[in-house]
């Protein structure tokens, strides 16, 4: 079901299908049956792989999956070595040497004591779904953690740009902030995907008294050497701080490093991803160029090409600091911190 | 100020007044004047009889009086601009003709309140809420409309020629320094060959005035462009050229003859020279990118594709809310070129393997910055950063002695209604804004007719109207963004890119770097 709602891009937004990913993968391991822990982690990946493949550009759900992976690699970790006091999986690098080792303390148990198995397979099963509601809850809290930071960042009077009007973590960091500082908010318009949804942003902004500008993205330039930081809600991170988002924002970003204006990217910690962007390219979805040109404009949609890339890829050099909900840090090893995660 | 309060107070008052709707009823439904220029009466009469002592002192001194006729004339126009300003956000209640509901009722209330108030204070109000903040120091169109209605006394010298000229400025139909600086010269052409020096005067005394007159009235529609400028000081110095002993037809003849061979030297072979120039640029195989809609940018790819049979692909990148990119890409894709069309928020994905970037220009200014339509600095950065080479490709017509550091100290405002609509993929020509406060002052007497009504009838009708607007509300939802005393909207026309970004700037005297920009002027002016 997810697989063919992702495909379709009805769910869409990191946000969503975080919490999607999630409760399928509740669902999942209550209904899954397993004889040893190895086979319920092969289960989840092969689940993750069919899911990243209906839309390899939806990082979140395979970050989701990864930590959950982790969580049940924890769990087994902690369970295994409190019985045999021998170390046992830590990670996927580590497999091999696993299933070498897994026959003697699993295996002996199943034909001696079956009941005393089932319950621990039983137990691992709450622990994990217990885990998973753990993270559901970080994922649907997740911009209480980053909006603390916001009283720190924004000054009295300041005027912020912010490229991503589409991103909910965005729009609560700056009602936040709006608690405690007065200040300005220019937002761009991301013509031609999303300029409703940065309407109504600014709609939303200026009802809760926050001064707001709406401008077209021709404009950044114009204003930028008058504009004190830029906020970018990212879709994801990578390992190596390159950042996905709108498209636009790329644009946004290197002129901001130009000014020597901070850029700052907001995300969950959802959103941040262990792997390396090798290919950019790929990266960057392409919609629909109806969009650019009437389709009532024949002569033009016939000869020319038209693109409408619906993202962009940020590199890492033009991020200043990344906030999320637990940690900000800066772009040459954010991987350190959050590899523990995964 | 004392030269326009002077014709208030003239006799000759009552007969500009008089002439002044038939004036407008031939040329441009100019709603406003005939609504203020009453108002303007009224005032000037009542204001004596209130200040009993003040137009005491005005009859005894001269100068007293221009004092008087001054501060009159201030108060004037504030009542005007309060008169505006009060239909406007009336006309903004209402999305459409549709009918009134509770809080529209409310409103006119406030209103009124307001207006028999009429004071400083209410005034100022709705000034802060119109403007973003930093760019508050620039003009609206409704503003520069404003200050034309209060000139009213002009109108009735301006050309026909002028006025229909100014209404094309206003609707965008004629776009780009060039073109406009060409229809202006036209209609001046035409506005000179109609001339008639009154008596008493001299042709070279009276002309320059007259246009001036012509070209107060131009700018109501759009600031003067550069060339603009330009060509009207060449104007003026040749018009003062002009020996008292040339008869007048001679004279018109003679400076009719002198703006064309103006625009032939300045525009037609210039444009050529560049062409030749910048051709050199274009090889087999290669990828242009460029921004906007650029005359001479447009030629030069025409001109490479069918004299010069070069194999080519132009990537053109637009932006809202003009869209003056699809005229280009129309045009050379019906020429056969290969056309990439982009928006400017891709362009970081589309910058991939471009050889060069063309740019046209608004101006050149002196201290080598380029004030091209707003976006180009965007573009000309990305590919700095790219090191791909940025062109400039712009007649020294263009050149400006302004210098200017960045884009927010001088600019033109444009239509903040041009972007209240979230998915128009193409500019509409709207109409002026008087013909705007023409069709909201209707609405307003159809409302206050329609208010009667619904008074009388049943409240469940009214509810039915409520949800009406609402659900025209929810379709944009900038739609009442000057209702919302946070919520604003910013549109300029034009951006200044540092001359670091451009490597060079092909004009018809060469190609050179844009630090070379004032010695240009400088022998320019010279000759």
């Amino acid at each position: 079901m997810l697989n063919r709602k992702l495909k379709r891009r009805q769910i869409s937004g990191s946000y969503f299908v975080a919490l999607e990913t999630c409760q399928l993968l509740m669902r999942v391991i209550s209904a899954a049956r397993w004889n040893n822990t190895n086979q319920l982690i092969e289960q989840i990946r092969q689940l993750g792989k069919t899911l990243i493949n209906a839309q390899p550009r939806e990082f979140t759900c395979g970050n989701i999956i990864r930590r959950v992976l982790a969580i049940i690699r924890d769990e087994v970790y902690e369970t295994t070595e409190n019985e045999n006091m021998t170390p046992m999986i830590s990670s996927m690098f580590s497999l091999l040497s696993t299933n070498v080792e897994k026959k003697e303390p699993i295996a002996p148990p199943v034909p001696t004591n079956p009941r005393i198995h089932h319950n621990k397979n039983h137990d691992l099963r709450s622990i994990i779904i217990q885990g998973i509601r753990d993270l559901i809850d970080e994922i649907s809290n997740i911009d209480d953690g980053i909006e603390a930071m916001s009283v720190d960042l924004i000054h009295d009077n300041e005027i912020l740009l912010t490229p991503t009007p589409d991103s909910k973590t965005v729009l609560k960091f700056l009602l936040k902030a709006r608690q405690k500082r007065k200040f300005t908010v220019l937002v761009t318009e991301c013509f031609p995907n999303r300029t409703s949804i940065a309407h109504s942003f600014a709609k939303e902004l200026s009802d809760a008294k926050i001064d707001t500008v709406v401008i077209p993205d021709s404009h950044v330039f114009a204003v930028m050497s008058r504009v004190g930081k830029v906020i970018v809600g990212a879709r994801s991170v990578f390992a190596n701080g390159g950042t996905v988002s709108s498209a636009g924002v790329a644009a946004v970003a290197e002129c901001a490093k130009e000014h020597k204006t901070p850029v700052f990217s907001v995300a969950g910690l959802y959103k941040l991803s262990p792997t390396y962007p090798f290919d950019v390219e790929n990266l960057i979805e392409v919609g629909n160029s109806g969009k650019v040109i009437n389709f009532s404009e024949s002569n033009l949609v016939q000869h020319a090409d038209i693109t409408n890339p619906l993202f962009d890829y940020i590199p890492p050099e033009h991020i200043d600091i990344y906030i999320t909900n637990m940690y900000v840090f800066i772009h040459p090893f954010p991987v350190v911190f959050w590899a523990k995660f995964y | 100020m004392s030269e326009e309060a002077q014709p208030i107070r003239a006799p000759e008052d009552a007969t500009t007044a008089q002439t002044q709707p038939q004036s407008q009823s031939q040329s441009q439904p100019e709603q406003t004047q005939p609504q203020s220029q009453p108002k303007a009466q009224n005032s000037n009469k009542s204001k004596p009889q209130s200040k009993d002592a003040s137009s005491k002192t005005q009859d005894t001194s001269a100068s007293g009086e221009k004092k008087l006729t001054n501060k009159e004339l201030k108060e004037l126009k504030k009542k005007e601009k309060l008169e505006k300003r009060a239909a406007k956000k009336e006309s903004q209640g209402i999305p459409n003709q549709t009918e009134q509901s509770k809080a529209k009722q409310q409103k006119n209330q406030q209103q009124q309140g307001n207006q028999s108030n009429g004071n400083v204070g209410v005034k100022k109000e709705p000034k802060i809420v119109n403007k973003v903040p930093l760019f508050s120091h620039l003009e609206t169109k409704e503003e520069r409309n404003a200050l034309s209605s209060s000139q009213a006394q002009v109108l009735h010298y301006v050309h026909p020629a002028i006025l229909t000229l100014t209404s094309k400025y206003a609707s965008y139909s004629i776009v780009g320094s060039i073109p406009r600086c060409i229809a202006m010269l036209k209609a001046f052409q035409t506005v000179i060959s109609e001339y008639q020096t009154p008596e008493g005067t001299t042709l070279t005394r009276n002309l320059t005035s007259y246009l001036g007159y012509q070209i107060d009235y131009l700018k109501t529609a759009r600031l003067l462009s550069v060339t603009m400028g330009n060509a009207i000081r060449w104007l003026k110095q040749e018009i003062s050229l002009i020996s008292i002993d040339t008869s007048d037809n001679d004279a018109k003849e003679d400076l009719i003859e002198k703006i064309d061979t103006f625009l032939k030297e300045k525009i037609e072979l210039s444009d050529k020279l560049i062409i030749e120039q910048a051709s050199n640029h274009i090889v087999n195989g290669s990828k242009i990118l460029t921004f906007g809609n650029s005359n001479v940018l447009k030629e030069l790819f025409l001109h490479n594709s069918k004299v010069l049979k070069k194999q080519f692909q132009v990537i053109i990148v637009d932006s809202r809310p003009l869209f003056e990119g699809k005229k280009l890409a129309k045009e050379l894709t019906s020429n056969g070129l290969k056309v990439q069309y982009a928006l400017i928020n891709s362009i970081t994905s589309i910058f991939q393997d471009v050889d060069t970037v063309f740019l046209g220009a608004h101006a050149m200014l002196s201290n080598g910055f380029l004030y091209s339509r707003v976006g180009a600095a965007l573009i000309a950065m990305t590919a700095k950063k790219r090191n791909i080479p940025v062109l400039v490709c712009c007649e020294s017509i263009k050149f400006s002695d302004r210098v200017q550091l960045d884009s927010v100290t001088l600019n033109e405002l444009g239509d903040n209604e041009d972007l209240v609509d979230c998915y128009k993929l193409n500019h509409t020509k709207k109409s002026s804004v008087a013909m705007k406060n023409f069709i909201n002052s209707y609405n307003e007497t159809e409302e206050k007719q329609s208010q009667q009504q619904q008074q009388k009838s049943k409240k469940n009708q009214s509810n039915d109207k409520e949800k009406e607007t609402t659900n025209e509300k929810d379709e944009f939802p900038l739609q009442n963004y000057q209702k919302s005393p946070h919520l604003n909207i910013l549109n300029i026309m034009y951006d200044a890119t540092p001359p670091d970004y451009i490597q060079k700037v092909i004009t018809e005297v060469g190609a050179l770097p844009p630090s070379s920009v004032p010695v240009i002027l400088r022998e320019y002016k010279a000759s």
